[in-house]
C-alpha cells in the first residue's frame, strides 16, 4: 500500500537504507551528468534547437498541469485517484470539437480576429462545462456510493470508469479520429527576430490560459471560503463536517474545479495536436497522474512543478541524454520510478497531517 | 444474501444454456447417402480428412479479416467494401453449383494479438474454407500462423511488407505489390525528380512502418543519398514536435514517414511548427486515404503519398465505383479496395476448379483444403481489376507498379510512376 500512501516513509527518518539511497542517487546523478556533458561535446546542437525543444516542453507542462491539478485536488480530499480523469479530459476534448465545427458552419473560425478569437475561447468553456458535468456526474455515481468502503474499492471503480467513458465515446462518435481544424487566429506563430526561434500562436494560447487558469485556481482555494473548506475536508473529513462544513457540497465542488481544468486541458490538446479519439485521454492522463505524483500528489504548486519539469524532461531529456525522442516515455517513467525510491512523498511532498500519514 | 447469489447463478445457467441452444444448429440435417458423401465417408470423416462439406444450399463461407476498428479504420472498411462488393457479384453470377457465397467479416483492428483472435475463430469454423485478410502487415502475421495451421487458405489485399509471403508459409497469398519496389520507386523519385540528396526517415515501429522505413534507406543509400536519421515513434503518438525539432537541425530535405494515415497527417502539419517549412514530407500507401488529408489540414497541400497500383482495368474498375457508389453510398477511398475485390474473385474462381459434389448427388458441395490451397497458389492469368494476376511460388498474386501522388487542392492526384497517361 506504499504507493497509496507515500508519505509514511518520509526523507532521512531510518539511517540505514536511507544512506545507502543517498550514495545510489549520488552515484546516479554523477553517471547522468557524465553522460549529458559527453553528448553536450560531441553534439553541436544550437542555442536555438533548445530554445525550440524548451518551448515544446513548455507547452506539454501546461497541459499537463492543468489535468494534473485535478488529480492531485482529488487525492488532497479523497485520498484516491481518480483514474477515469484523462476521460473526463477527452470528454471535454470532443465537446470543443463539435463547437468549433458549429462555429466554422458559422464562418467564425476564419471570419475577424474577434470571432475566430471568440469562437476559441467559447470552444474552451463549451469543452469546460462538458466535463464538468462528466466529472460530476462520475463522482455521483462512481465514486459517492463508495465513499466509506475500503481504498482499493473506490480505485477499481475509477479504473471501470475510465473504461466505460472510453467505450461510451467510441460507441458515440466512431472510431475514426476526429481532427481538429484550428481558427485562423491561432493557426500560424510568431518568429522571435531571426533567431529561427518559432512560437505557435496555439502553443502560447495554452501556455498563457493553462498559467491564468491555475492562477484562479489558487485563489479559489486560497482565498475563498469554499476553498477554506476544501483545505479543512482534506485535512479531516469528520472535524470538518462537526465544524459544519458540508462534506458532500465541497467534495463535488473539487470534482468541479478539476473537470473544468481538464476539459479545458482536452480542447487545448485537441488544438495543439488536431486530433482527438475515444482513446486521446488515457495516455495524458497517465502521464499527468505522473506529473503529480513527481510533484507531490495531494500539493498544488507540486502538481504544477512536477507538470513543467515532466514536459521539459521529456522534450529536452532525449537529446541531453544523446538518445532519440523515442525514448521520452522511457524517460518520463524512469523519472516517476527515481523520485518514487529516493523521495516518495514527491519532490514538494503533501503536508499531511498526522490522521492521513 | 446466498439466496440472491443462488438466483443470480441459477439465471446465468439458464442464460448460457439458451446462448448454446442458439449456437450453430447441426449441419447435417439432410440424410448423406448410403456409403458417405465421397469416397465412402460421411461428412463428419471427411472434415477431419482436411474437406469442407456444405450441406445442400448451404452458402460457401469464406472469412474476411480487416482492421476496422486501430489506426486506419477508413481504409480498412474500405478495403472490406472492395471484398463484400465481390460476394455480390458472385452471388449476381448464380454462386457455384446451387451454393451461394457468404462473408464472415471480423475485425482484425490492424494489430497482431487481434489478427491472432480473428484467426482462432475462423480455425475453430469448419464451414470457413478461405479467408481474405488482414489488412495490415502485423494483423496478417497474427492470421497467417494460425492459417497455416489450420490449411485455411489466406490472401491478403493490403498487408505489403516484404517477409509476409515467404516459401514456408503455404496458405499465405496476396494481391498488392510488396514494399520492396515501393521503397525502390520512391527513393528514385526523391533523388532523382525530386532532387533531394539527405532525407529523414520516421516511423511506427510497426511491422509495416518500420520494414518500409528500413527498406527506403536501403534503396535511397543504394542510390548515392544520405540518410540523417531514423526516429521511431508508436501508432497512436499525435506529437511530433520534438522529433520533428531534432530532424530541423539534420538539414534533411525530405522527411519520409513509414506508418498510417493518422500519423503521417500529424506529422505534416506539425513540421511547420517545428520550423520545418521548406521541408518536403512522403509517406507510403498506408497514409493514401482520405483520413490523411483531414488529419493533415492545410499542410498536407504539396505532399507525398505513394502507393502500389494494379495494372487497371479501367471499365472493370468503372463498374465498381458505380457499383460501390450504390451499395455504400459513397466513392472508393483508400489504396486496395479493387485488390480485396480481386483477392475474393481469385478465391472463388479456384474454389470452382477443385469444387467437387457428393456422389450420390444429394447437393452436397465438397472442397478439399489441401486442392484449394494448390489451386489459389497456381492462379495464372486470373483477370483482374488490378491486371492480370499470375501467382509466383511464394504467393505474390499482384501486377502493375508503383504511383506517386501529390496532394493538390484537398485531393491526391498522380504526379509519376505507373498507369500515369500523359
Amino acid at each position: 500500500m506504499a504507493f497509496l500512501n507515500p508519505a509514511k516513509k518520509t526523507w532521512g527518518i531510518s539511517l540505514g537504507p536511507s544512506a545507502y539511497r543517498l550514495v545510489g542517487l549520488v552515484i546516479l546523478l554523477a553517471a547522468l551528468a557524465w553522460r549529458v556533458n559527453n553528448v553536450l561535446s560531441l553534439q553541436s546542437y544550437t542555442a536555438q534547437y533548445w530554445t525550440l525543444q524548451l518551448i515544446n516542453g513548455l507547452i506539454l507542462g501546461g497541459l499537463y498541469a492543468l489535468v494534473a491539478m485535478g488529480y492531485t485536488l482529488v487525492y488532497g480530499i479523497l485520498l484516491m485517484i481518480n483514474f477515469a480523469h484523462g476521460e473526463v479530459m477527452m470528454i471535454g476534448g470532443f465537446a470543443g470539437y463539435f463547437a468549433l465545427t458549429g462555429f466554422q458552419t458559422l464562418g467564425w473560425t476564419n471570419g475577424t480576429p474577434f470571432e475566430s478569437g471568440l469562437s476559441v475561447v467559447l470552444a474552451l468553456l463549451v469543452g469546460m462545462l462538458a466535463s464538468l458535468i462528466a466529472g460530476i456526474a462520475l463522482e455521483r455515481i462512481a465514486y459517492r456510493p463508495l465513499r466509506n468502503a475500503p481504498r482499493l474499492v473506490p480505485l477499481i471503480s475509477a479504473v471501470g470508469a475510465s473504461f466505460f467513458l472510453q467505450y461510451t465515446v467510441l460507441l458515440i462518435f466512431g472510431v475514426t479520429p476526429h481532427y481538429y481544424q484550428k481558427p485562423a487566429i491561432i493557426s500560424s506563430g510568431l518568429s522571435v527576430g531571426d533567431t529561427g526561434v518559432f512560437i505557435s500562436y496555439t502553443g502560447l494560447f495554452i501556455f498563457f490560459s493553462s498559467i491564468f487558469l491555475m492562477l484562479m485556481l489558487y485563489l479559489i482555494v486560497s482565498r475563498s471560503k469554499m476553498g477554506r473548506a476544501m483545505r479543512s475536508v482534506a485535512e479531516s473529513k469528520e472535524i470538518s463536517a462537526l465544524m459544519g462544513v458540508n462534506v458532500d457540497k465541497v467534495i463535488v465542488f473539487t470534482f468541479a474545479l478539476g473537470s473544468v481544468l481538464a476539459g479545458a486541458a482536452g480542447v487545448m490538446l485537441g488544438l495543439h495536436n488536431t486530433v482527438m479519439k475515444f482513446n486521446s485521454g488515457f495516455f495524458p492522463g497517465i502521464k499527468a497522474f505522473t506529473a503529480a505524483v513527481i510533484g507531490g500528489i495531494g500539493n498544488l504548486p507540486g502538481a504544477l512543478l512536477g507538470a513543467f519539469s515532466l514536459g521539459i524532461l521529456e522534450a529536452v531529456g532525449p537529446s541531453a541524454l544523446g538518445l532519440p525522442s523515442e525514448y521520452k516515455d522511457v524517460i518520463a517513467f524512469s523519472v516517476l520510478i527515481l523520485v518514487l525510491i529516493f523521495r516518495p512523498t514527491g519532490i514538494l511532498g503533501e503536508v499531511l497531517s498526522e490522521g492521513k500519514a | 444474501m446466498s439466496k440472491k447469489l443462488f438466483t443470480l447463478f441459477a439465471l446465468l445457467t439458464i442464460a448460457s444454456l439458451a446462448l448454446a441452444a442458439c449456437g450453430p444448429a447441426p449441419t447435417a440435417t439432410t440424410a448423406p447417402a448410403e456409403g458417405g458423401l465421397l469416397m465412402g465417408m460421411d461428412q463428419a470423416e471427411l472434415e477431419a480428412a482436411g474437406y469442407v462439406v456444405y450441406a445442400p444450399s448451404e452458402p460457401i463461407r469464406i472469412g474476411i479479416s480487416s482492421g476496422l476498428t486501430g489506426p486506419i479504420p477508413d481504409l480498412g472498411l474500405d478495403t472490406a467494401n472492395g471484398a463484400l462488393l465481390a460476394f455480390d457479384d458472385v452471388n449476381a453470377a448464380g454462386g457455384l453449383m446451387g451454393h451461394m457465397y457468404e462473408s464472415d467479416l471480423q475485425d482484425g483492428a490492424c494489430d497482431g494479438d487481434q489478427g491472432t483472435v480473428v484467426g482462432n475463430l475462423f480455425a475453430a469454423d469448419p464451414s470457413i474454407v478461405a479467408v481474405q485478410g488482414g489488412l495490415c502487415t502485423g494483423e496478417t502475421i497474427g492470421l497467417r500462423a494460425i492459417m497455416e495451421e489450420a490449411r485455411i487458405p489466406l490472401v491478403s489485399a493490403s498487408s505489403t511488407f516484404p517477409g509476409v509471403t515467404a516459401p514456408e508459409w503455404t496458405v499465405m497469398n496476396r494481391t498488392p505489390l510488396p514494399d520492396t519496389l515501393q521503397a525502390d520507386v520512391d527513393a528514385a523519385y526523391i533523388y532523382n525528380d525530386l532532387g533531394i540528396t539527405s532525407i529523414a526517415l520516421i516511423h511506427d515501429s510497426g511491422e509495416y512502418g518500420l520494414g518500409l522505413a528500413e527498406l527506403i534507406q536501403g534503396s535511397f543509400e543504394a542510390l548515392g543519398g544520405t540518410v540523417t536519421s531514423i526516429n521511431g515513434h508508436q501508432v497512436g503518438d499525435t506529437d511530433f514536435r520534438s522529433t520533428l525539432t531534432t530532424i530541423g537541425t539534420e538539414g534533411a530535405g525530405l522527411i519520409f514517414f513509414g506508418g498510417y494515415a493518422t500519423e503521417a497527417g500529424l506529422i505534416a502539419s506539425q513540421m511547420g511548427e517545428a520550423g520545418l517549412t521548406d521541408v518536403i514530407f512522403m509517406s507510403g500507401d498506408g497514409a493514401l486515404t482520405e483520413q490523411y488529408i483531414d488529419a493533415a489540414g492545410a499542410a498536407a497541400e504539396g505532399t507525398y503519398v505513394s502507393t502500389g497500383v494494379g495494372d487497371l482495368n479501367v471499365d472493370a474498375a468503372a463498374e465498381f465505383d458505380a457499383k460501390y457508389e450504390a451499395k455504400f453510398g459513397s466513392a472508393p477511398d483508400g489504396p486496395y479496395h479493387y485488390h480485396a475485390y480481386d483477392a475474393i474473385m481469385m478465391i472463388a474462381a479456384a474454389i470452382e476448379q477443385v469444387a467437387q459434389t457428393d456422389e450420390g448427388g444429394e447437393g452436397y458441395l465438397i472442397i478439399e483444403r489441401e486442392a484449394l490451397i494448390t489451386a489459389i497458389r497456381s492462379t495464372s492469368g486470373f483477370p483482374g481489376i488490378t491486371g492480370t494476376l499470375t501467382c509466383t511460388e511464394i504467393g505474390d498474386c499482384s501486377a502493375g507498379g508503383i504511383a506517386i501522388y501529390v496532394v493538390q487542392d484537398g485531393a491526391f492526384v498522380q504526379v509519376s510512376g505507373f498507369g500515369l497517361t500523359d
